[in-house]
């Protein structure tokens, strides 16, 4: 039986030349994989809130910024008047010829309307069938200035396909710790993936930890779509260490002023694994602040691709975004593709991005050299130096083992070398 | 952030925008059918091979959908463009032999004074074709061939040698306009430095569309041979009409072993075109390709200069600033392939967006499994001067090799109060702060054009400074 192919996963908002096979990637998933929900929710019954759902939440913001956008001046934009053909009686080699995305754009901006807007990662599609795996869609809901922690565990085993589908609403002034695994021994094919909606009320605090353990056989998308309201502050953490495909895909909407998210993402790839990456940042309200920090390693003949999307809208005074990449090309075959994307329709705001794409550097190999260490040596240390990295700094003592078992594939004795015993535990040294 | 804007003029074109009339020239019919492109290639008495490949190139453009990353082409409708408009003149060898509305057009721009003053061969190109072409003959007795690329497809020995490279760096398949161009091309330069040859003072191609609704099409071919050095400079302008006009030129440009080749352009079309230009080279073992670009007029224009790095060590260095404003959206930047060991390539452009103008900044680096030891560095800076334009940047890389280092930052923004609060605190007034900053933003493009496409790159900046405080 033919393979489910799914098309336009991880589209970048504005595509660039087609020949460069970076606007977007399609994911083929074995027909014969059984459907199974596999997945694990550890939290306080008090988080299942059935009164609150995520779409109201956005109907509330909603109400919100209508009131308060209700004396804004009209818009009067060429671009507007070119996204929307109206006859304002202007020539049309007078405004300008907007492309395909900046009508888009131009006409999301005038619309306003937060539930339209709302997008997650990986696309329209490819959600659609994470919610046909999940089979329904819990809701987590914090109280108003409570605190919670959840764990989201998806796991699937060979020949299977499982995927998990939750919306979360952070109330004001909430805390909100998740932690997310997506993790598969399977030494056949697999598919494991999940998507969340995530709406980050006023002032609230919400923390995604996600880690990626999955063996080589498994394809992974990890998909999440955030909506932050007033002084919210989300902060995502990306571990991405297995999985022979992986798709993270994040798209933030920072609706409300003075909004911000950082996201920090690890990522390693070797043999012929593939990572890909699409972050779509939408910065919509006054002051709000995004910070996108990439940094992994490459070894084998792994391929990478990281879209990146800053989208500083117009109205978003004062707003700014930030964006930086880190690559170290560990072997000769690998192909590291990067489109880092600023989009700006409004002057008062900034928007920076850095990326660095090399090699261990002469003065660390001749560090190295000095004690006896080959170069193919020296870059496998910075490999085993991002396991142990995330081993250290998993959320939970399953996760941990999960980075483990995957580091003893990757690096013979890798748990002994680095002191962890069987369980992931991280032995005390004895005196 | 400062809630003061930067006033910036709009970009003066009245030295641009005056225009003549059409008698006695002859225009074909609007449209692109297979029998205009038979009738432009028997106007111009080319060999068979020739009306083979524009045939080819006309199926190809049909088979093209339209580009649907970029700026909006829906207002380009070919079957109202003229592919070819040939002036009522044959190429002249002295300005007193070509027409005077022809010779006012350029006398009016300055060529004429420009080649007494510092260049060593100029072409003019009017509509389609060229009406002067004069080289110094210091730089024929080098050897130089610096003439019509009509002209010389008559000549046995450059014919080879055009048909050898014609349209290899920008094949018809490459894009539709690629393909556009290969159809219809007309006029255009065709440039061969030998061997070690160095030329001292600057070549010129100057590129004039006075024709409504019609197309320029010129083609450039320059080859470069091992150890020599050129600088060539292109210009482009046209007076405003309110129906589209079309530019699809294409530039190839062969840099031999050691060879150096400075390529300057300011594309300065009028707000109706659409400026849809492609531009390559090919640099051997060291040779290294300088571009230096300023994008100012076009309603669209989608201008990426490439640079293909073929040879251990060559190098490519793109300089390039684009200035959008109002009704304009211009999608310039560039792209290197790092095809070979120890090459290199910098990239530094700017960018400004006023008064409703969207300016796109788009890039690519692809470093291949071959380009070990290689190293890329890109630099954008877009300037935002009010809230009501755009700016993007898109660059992408693509790199299989080891061993190699690319850099990348990119920032947009407007300028920064620091900035301004830096210099006032040492006695200059906002407003001079405010001007010096964006001078300055553009210096590091005009700094490198000669002294007088510098002048005339400042008069269309032309930045004016005015009320400052609010």
């Amino acid at each position: 039986m033919d393979a489910l192919k799914i098309q336009h996963v991880n589209a970048m908002p504005a595509p660039t030349w087609g020949w460069l096979k970076m606007n977007d990637v399609s994911i083929e998933i074995p027909a014969d994989l059984e459907r199974k929900c596999r997945v694990e929710i550890e939290a306080a019954s008090e988080l299942y809130e059935p009164n609150v759902s995520f779409e109201g939440a956005l109907a509330a913001l909603q109400e919100r910024l209508d009131a308060a956008r209700a004396d804004a001046p009209v818009d009067t934009r060429a671009m507007l008047i070119a996204a929307t053909g109206e006859d304002h009686g202007a020539e049309e080699l007078d405004v300008p010829a907007l492309s395909t995305y900046e009508r888009r754009a131009v006409l999301s901006e005038h619309a306003d309307d937060v539930a339209r807007d709302f997008e997650t990662g990986v696309g329209i599609d490819m959600r659609a069938y994470l919610n046909f795996l999940a089979g329904g869609t819990p809701v987590l809901a914090t109280e108003a200035g409570g605190e919670a922690e959840a764990t989201i565990r998806v796991t699937a085993q060979a020949g299977e396909a499982s995927g998990a589908s939750l919306d979360i609403v952070a109330a004001p002034d909430s805390t909100l710790e998740l932690a997310l695994s997506l993790d598969s021994a399977a030494e056949e094919p697999a598919f494991i993936g999940s998507t969340l909606r995530i709406f980050a009320g006023a002032r609230s605090r919400v923390n995604l930890t996600v880690y990626l353990t999955a063996s080589d056989a498994v394809t992974v998308v990890e998909d999440s779509g955030f909506v932050l309201d007033e002084d919210a502050r989300v902060t995502v953490r990306h571990v991405v260490l297995g999985g022979a495909f992986t798709a993270t895909g994040l798209a933030a909407d920072l609706r409300g002023d003075r909004s911000r998210i950082d996201i920090d993402t690890s990522y390693l790839a070797s043999g012929t694994e593939q990572r890909d990456f699409n972050y779509i940042i939408r910065h919509r309200g006054k002051r709000t602040l995004s910070n996108m920090d990439a940094n992994g390693v490459l070894t084998g003949t792994s391929k990478k691709c990281l879209r990146g999307t800053i989208d500083l809208i117009h109205g978003a005074k004062g707003a700014q975004g930030n964006e930086r990449e880190t690559v170290l090309l560990a072997s000769k075959g690998v192909d590291n593709k990067t489109v880092p994307t600023i989009l700006c329709d409004e002057d008062d705001v900034a928007g920076n991005h850095g990326a660095t794409i090399g090699h261990v550097r002469p003065e660390q190999l001749f560090y190295a050299a000095c004690r006896g260490l080959s170069q193919e040596e020296t870059e496998a240390l910075f490999l085993s130096a991002k396991l142990e990295e995330a081993a250290l700094n998993a959320p939970d003592d399953a996760i941990r083992s999960n980075v483990i078992r995957l580091g003893n594939a990757l690096i013979p004795q890798f748990a002994e070398e680095f002191d962890f015993d069987d369980e992931g535990d991280l032995e005390e040294e004895i005196a | 952030m400062a809630k003061q804007r930067t006033e910036v003029a709009d970009i003066d074109r009245s030295l641009y925008d005056f225009r003549y009339g059409e008698e006695g020239f002859e225009r074909l019919d609007a449209g692109l059918t297979p029998d205009i492109v038979r009738e432009i290639s028997e106007r111009k008495n080319e060999p068979a091979w020739m009306l083979k490949h524009r045939l080819k190139s006309l199926e190809i453009y049909n088979k093209f959908p339209d580009p649907t990353w970029g700026p909006g082409i829906e207002g380009l409708d070919m079957d109202h463009i003229v592919t070819y408009v040939k002036p009522n003149t044959d190429q002249q060898a002295t300005w007193d032999e070509v027409p005077d509305d022809i010779k006012n057009t350029f006398e009016r721009l300055g060529i004429p004074e420009a080649e007494r003053s510092y260049l060593a061969g100029v072409g003019a190109q009017y509509d389609s074709e060229l009406v002067y072409h004069n080289m110094q003959g210091t730089a024929a007795q080098m050897g130089i061939v610096y003439s019509g690329i009509e002209e010389a497809l008559q000549e046995p020995k450059w014919e080879a040698m055009i048909r050898e490279k014609f349209m290899t760096l920008i094949p018809p398949t490459d894009h539709k306009f690629a393909a556009l161009h290969g159809a219809v091309w007309s006029g255009g330069s065709f440039v061969y430095v030998p061997k070690g040859v160095k030329l001292d003072f600057p070549l010129q191609s100057y590129f004039r569309l006075n024709a409504k609704g019609a197309g320029q099409f010129e083609h450039t071919l320059i080859i470069v041979e091992d150890d020599a050095d050129l600088h060539f400079i292109e210009g482009c302008s046209a007076p405003k009409y309110n129906v589209a006009n079309l530019h699809a030129g294409a530039v190839e440009l062969f840099v031999g072993k050691r060879a150096h080749l400075r390529y300057s352009t300011i594309e300065n079309w009028s707000k109706n075109m659409y400026n849809l230009n492609t531009k390559r080279a090919r640099c051997e073992e060291e040779g290294e390709i300088e571009w230096i670009s300023g994008s100012f007029g076009s309603h669209v224009g989608y201008l990426y200069p490439m640079s293909v790095l073929v040879g251990r060590k060559s190098r490519s260095s793109f300089t390039g600033i684009t200035f959008a404003g109002a009704g304009q959206n211009l999608d310039t930047g560039c792209k290197v392939v790092l095809g070979a060991p120890e090459t290199s390539a910098s990239v530094e452009t700017k960018s400004i967006s006023k008064g409703g103008g969207i300016s796109t900044f788009r890039s690519s680096i692809v470093a291949t499994p071959a380009a070990e030891g290689s190293a890329a560095s890109v630099s954008c800076q877009s300037l935002m001067l009010d809230d009501i334009s755009r700016s993007d940047t898109i660059p992408a890389m693509d790199i299989r090799a080891k061993n190699v280092d690319i850099g990348h930052e990119a920032t947009i923004g407007r300028i920064g109060d620091d900035k301004i609060f830096y210099l006032m605190s040492r006695g200059i007034s906002e407003e001079e702060a405010r001007t010096m900053i964006v001078n300055g933003f553009a210096n590091p493009v005009s700094k490198e054009l000669p002294l007088e496409y510098a002048v005339e790159m400042n008069n269309l900046i032309k930045l004016e400074m005015e009320g400052a405080i609010g």
